[in-house]
């Protein structure tokens, strides 16, 4: 006999739910002894199937094909709707170093390459403001629906490339309600949620580009608010006031400091 | 090349041998490269993805007519562990084939569209949306696949550890 809610259960482990259903299946789970062990075993499942199955690469044999094939197709006077960008990976040195971190770095470069190159005019704020509205109108708020901090954090460690501060500052009026993987300045970005009234701040978190951030904007009716913390970029997204804000920013950089604490309480 | 190596392990996953997967991406990346199959939105991945499905389908309707398609069994053989890409150092390598053999012969066992779920769930990352995109059948119908396909494994998963569920960090 298998429990009803077991297919929502499935998704809400797959991130395809919004965060009001996410809080719904998390109470049910609480009671729902079936659902707690397919929630474990999904976990496990996956864990294997990471761990063992990602690992595969294109050969460097056929990435050479590949590259005589489509040279033999675009002669100078071929015009197409669609073009394949005519450049090559390295494939040889990370092919010989899969297992290194030099893979997420080339899948990073190459995401990069093909979603930003494009618009290279200043584009940090916009996509900012663009990534806190769409993940207030697409149900995608939160991948991660939590307020415990020792859920969010290491939630980011599979998810993102950065391991932000987390913390929940309930007391002071900024609640935390999640975690989200988003894709900004060319690396998977970790974006803690809060709540503070009725408004939602979006705290992005990526590595430091080693370039001036951005000053402190207003966008449309949401303020952005930018500083560096260790070898991390924040920046804090909302449509609260400013101020609201600001308090929230001055929290974070107050745990920052003492990050390694952290794992304490 | 942007999502080939995506494009590489979805194929090792459909086609029957590593020489098979070859051809059926460089197949479905001319195909992409004409313009034959257009771009809908921005999901480059999922798109190619779809194209090397496509791919692989028709080409095994044509081996049907013909009467090539091999038997299941030759699959085994050699190709067992041909998905195994290089292991994480020495001293674990063993264990990681074990258990990579295992986990991928447990997987090659699952029917076709249940195992296409999965692959695209686990292994790519891809949501439900584009699975459904990808493989060509409603949002819902994704779900109960892939609830299927992961309580198949499941179930033999833990067959195989002597239903002892092994420690995955």
């Amino acid at each position: 006999m298998q429990c009803p809610e077991s297919l929502r259960v499935q998704a809400y482990f797959d991130a395809e739910v919004d965060s009001v259903t996410a809080a719904d299946i998390e109470r049910h789970v609480e009671h729902c002894a079936e659902c707690r062990a397919l929630l474990h075993e999904l976990e496990q499942l996956r864990a294997a199937m990471h761990q063992e199955l990602t690992h595969l690469r294109a050969p460097p044999a056929l990435s050479a094909r590949l590259s005589r094939a489509l040279d033999q197709e675009s002669g100078p006077e071929s015009s197409r709707r669609f073009r394949w960008p005519r450049w090559r990976l390295p494939l040889q040195p990370f092919w010989v170093g899969t297992f290194s971190g030099g893979f997420a770095t080339a899948v990073a470069a190459i995401l990069a390459f093909v979603i930003w190159a494009p618009r290279l005019a200043n584009p940090l704020v916009d996509d900012l403001v663009g990534a806190h509205l769409r993940s207030l109108m697409s149900s995608h708020l939160i991948d991660v629906v939590s307020t415990d901090k020792h859920t969010v954090k290491p939630w980011f460690a599979g998810h993102t490339d950065v391991s932000p501060v987390v913390a929940d500052f309930e007391a002071q009026g900024y609640r935390l309600i999640g975690g989200r993987a988003d894709y900004l300045d060319h690396q998977r970005a970790a974006v803690v949620v809060y709540q503070h009234g009725p408004h939602v701040i979006n705290v992005f978190s990526w590595a430091d580009s080693q370039r001036a951030l951005p000053a402190n904007a207003t966008h449309n009716g949401y303020h952005l608010i930018f500083w560096k913390s260790g070898d991390l970029e924040y920046c804090a997204v909302s449509d609260t006031a400013p101020d609201e804000l600001l308090g929230l920013v001055r929290l974070l950089q107050g745990l920052s400091t003492g990050d390694a604490r952290d794992s304490k309480n | 090349m942007p999502h080939l190596d995506a494009a590489y392990r979805f194929a090792r996953w459909l086609a029957r041998s590593p020489d098979d997967a070859d051809d059926l991406v460089q197949e479905a990346i001319l195909r992409a490269f004409r313009g034959f199959d257009a771009l809908r939105g921005s999901d480059v991945k999922a798109w190619l993805l779809t194209i090397i499905r496509n791919c692989h389908w028709t080409a095994l309707k044509q081996e049907q007519r013909r009467g090539l398609v091999p038997l299941p069994e030759e699959r085994d053989a050699q190709d067992g562990h041909a998905l195994i890409a290089t292991a994480p150092d020495p001293e674990s390598a063993s264990i990681h084939r074990d258990e990579q053999r295992t986990l991928e012969s447990l997987i090659s066992a699952l029917p076709d569209d249940h195992r296409e779920v999965l692959i695209l769930r686990e292994i790519e990352d891809m949501d439900y949306r584009e699975i459904a995109a990808v493989t060509n059948v409603p949002l819902g119908t994704v779900m109960s696949r892939l609830a299927r396909a992961r309580a198949a494994l499941k179930k033999q998963w833990l067959r195989h550890n002597d239903g002892v569920p092994r420690a995955v960090p």
